[in-house]
């Protein structure tokens, strides 16, 4: 008897395991699926708030998380925020890329009440249901905003995301070892073998690709991604390595071994105020840019706060902090155009580090935006085509 | 009530054995840990590795596909990366298998009374967070590093070699990282070995030699095996390490996997690589220990 009781024993306990998992699994999609009418794709729609400026700062209370990239933390870039108001518990949860900021957000929306995305991934949010729908007119610092860059933030015609940090991507080159870089083409020559790096990005890789082949980048077709494969296949026997964070490449480019990598504009200045020979190329297929935002997640029970934060994220020291700090262009533009002002070169840091940001975002240059490639945004098609393209690439090495 | 006692079967109301309700209760925790850490996640990467995408709710009903299960079987890079793999970790497994035997010998039978002195002093860099130490490789390795600034101020070499940023910069880095590890288990093997057992090969004129070989080793085997596998089993699947000090063709597959989580929002992709993963190690080390047999041995 007791061999068939033991048996019996176990199956229950078995049984139990898998009624609790059924139970946990049916219990979560029971608790989600009331909510989930609201999240239709392209539905989103905000909560009710308040206005934003009708309690006075200091008696506003309550906790906000927002979901960051690790560094973005630092207080430099909410300062405003936090000295106006100090109630408020700011808490961060990190994702280090767009795809693990998105993964992020599918797994646990309610986690978060803010995110910060990339262009490129903004069409994924809102067809997920992820971003609510913001009321620009909570926000006083708005009409800071250039309407080229609030147009970034508008999906299916309504303002899902508040546009802050943008920035170029090019090619960074050390001046003492390549003479002059005029193409992204730089990055498969051959005489450089073992002193390049390449972001570790498969929709950059792309990116690059139909630059140096004049491809129509929102309409890549099967045979050119395989040739686009293969072209990165052979540039990685060239390849010092992939890097994932910019200090990474600042750190190659500054003891020399890496000589031209695809770069962001504030791997430039670190470089070049390192007093490393450096140069940001001007490419004759056209710079990349791209621009960094922030949405409200559409789970969100602190939308009132999350409207103060993006208000308080538009001040002005946060996004000079932004500027001179850590060398990202700001969505401000009063901002942008103080770096050529000499009258302000002190909220710059002074003469020198505002002359070295007028230099990396090319404030001299008046055809620097006619020559700059755009990030589009993604399909999810491409997205896992181009990403699956990068793994193998990796993989066959 | 009296209805359902009565239909009984003769013995079925007999107390339950006591040693086996203590059984149960004190494996209770334990299994309700396993369950919610281990089975439920594999279950559920399982189950992930079954949807056709990221889109929708993570827990709500999909459509099974096996579509990343094809698209995985008909991309050869990604099984030449898992091949590649399972052979650094042999070779990382074996290496600080065999690097941590003398430590252990050492400290078992040499070291007297200062064996915990010497234990601890070998685990103290592992106190420091996995990450730093990795990033201590980097500086060794470095164009500009120790290792290369010595061989030129040794004048072996004019320009630094290139240790950084390939396979033998991870091999290198996973066996230092991993040799106090392996040494555990053979340490604990060897502490259940009766010295006395020396004495006697001594007695029998067995040579040092041979009292290693035939005494010490033998009875060791158990923890030889469980420090190779403790090795082998977590190096298939790494990924960090290769991610800092492997570059562009120091690549694991284990990096693969972690693209498809964080570069690539193909969580579904990601999960089919780690069953496949997971089922591949399983079926290394099944064969690896029908290869060798370890009660065989010990019954020799």
């Amino acid at each position: 008897m007791h061999p068939r009781r033991s048996l019996s024993t176990t199956q229950a306990a078995f049984v139990l395991l898998i009624a609790v998992i059924v139970a946990a699994c049916g219990g979560s999609g029971a608790s989600l699926s009331p909510t989930a009418g609201a999240t239709e794709p392209g539905a989103t729609e905000a909560p009710p708030t308040e206005a934003a400026t009708e309690v006075p700062p200091d008696q506003v209370t309550g906790d906000l998380t927002v979901l960051e990239w690790p560094g973005y933390e630092t207080a430099d870039f909410w300062t405003d925020f936090g000295g106006t108001y100090k109630n408020v518990n700011v808490s961060f949860q990190f994702g280090s890329t767009d795809a693990d900021i998105y993964g992020h957000m599918v797994a646990n929306p309610e986690q978060y009440d803010l995110f910060h995305q990339y262009t490129g991934w903004l069409q994924f949010d809102v067809d997920q249901g992820l971003a609510a729908e913001i009321d620009t007119s909570k926000l006083k610092n708005w009409d800071k905003v250039p309407d080229a860059f609030k147009k970034i933030g508008q999906i299916n015609g309504k303002q899902y995301f508040v546009p802050w940090d943008w920035g170029f991507s090019s090619i960074l080159y050390r001046t003492d070892k390549i003479p002059s870089v005029d193409s992204w083409a730089v990055l498969f020559d051959q005489q450089y073998k073992g002193h390049l790096s390449m972001w570790d990005d498969g929709p950059g890789a792309v990116t690059v690709s139909a630059y140096v082949h004049g491809y129509d980048e929102k309409n890549i077709t099967d045979d050119q991604l395989a040739s686009i494969k293969a072209e990165w296949t052979a540039q990685a026997k060239l390849n010092k390595t992939y890097w994932v964070a910019p200090a990474d490449l600042e750190s190659l480019m500054n003891s020399g071994d890496v000589w031209a990598g695809y770069a962001w504009q504030g791997s430039y200045a670190v470089t070049k105020g390192a007093g490393t020979p450096v140069a940001y190329a001007n490419p004759k297929e056209g710079r990349n840019s791209w621009v960094g935002l922030y949405g409200i997640s559409s789970k969100t029970k602190n939308m009132d706060l999350a409207l103060r934060f993006l208000d308080q994220k538009l001040a002005l020291k946060t996004n000079q902090n932004l500027v001179n700090l850590y060398y990202y262009g700001s969505a401000r533009q009063d901002v942008m155009d103080g770096l050529n002002d000499p009258a302000q070169a002190d909220a710059y840091g002074g003469a020198e580090t505002q002359a070295l940001l007028k230099d990396t975002f090319s404030i001299d240059d008046p055809n620097i935006l006619q020559h700059t490639n755009f990030t589009p945004d993604l399909t999810d098609a491409q997205r896992e085509a181009w990403t699956a393209m990068w793994t193998e690439v990796k993989a066959s090495q | 009530m009296t209805a359902a006692s009565e239909r009984l079967p003769a013995g079925a109301g007999r107390a339950v054995d006591p040693r086996r309700r203590t059984f149960w209760l004190l494996s209770l925790p334990s299994a309700i840990g396993l369950g919610l850490f281990l089975i439920l996640p594999l279950l559920f990467m399982v189950a992930l590795s079954f949807r056709n995408d990221l889109t929708g709710q993570l827990l709500a009903p999909f459509a099974p596909t096996i579509k990343q299960y094809a698209k995985v079987f008909g991309t050869g890079s990604y099984w030449n990366l898992l091949g590649i793999s399972s052979l650094m970790a042999f070779g990382v497994a074996t290496v600080a298998t065999l690097a941590a035997y003398p430590l252990a010998y050492f400290l078992a039978f040499r070291a007297g009374k200062r064996a915990g002195l010497y234990l601890i002093l070998l685990l103290v860099p592992f106190w420091t967070s996995y990450l730093l130490r990795v990033m201590a490789w980097r500086l060794m390795l470095d164009s500009s590093g120790v290792v290369n600034s010595v061989l030129i101020g040794l004048g072996l070499t004019a320009d630094p070699l290139d240790l950084l940023y390939n396979r033998g910069a991870v091999v290198v880095t996973l066996i230092y990282v991993w040799i106090p590890f392996a040494m555990l288990p053979i340490l604990a093997a060897m502490g259940r070995i009766d010295v006395r057992l020396h004495d006697a090969a001594s007695d029998l004129y067995a040579s040092p030699w041979q009292q290693l070989v035939r005494v010490t080793l033998p009875l060791s085997l158990p923890g030889i095996v469980a420090a190779f596998f403790m090795v082998f089993i977590p190096t298939v699947g790494e990924y960090v390490t290769p991610l800092l000090v492997g570059g562009t063709g120091g690549s694991m597959y284990g990096n693969i996997v972690q693209a498809f989580f964080v570069q690539a929002a193909n969580w579904p992709l990601g999960a089919a690589l780690s069953v496949i993963m997971l089922a591949t190690t399983l079926l290394l080390v099944v064969i690896g220990l029908r290869i060798v047999q370890p009660r065989r041995l010990l019954a020799q």
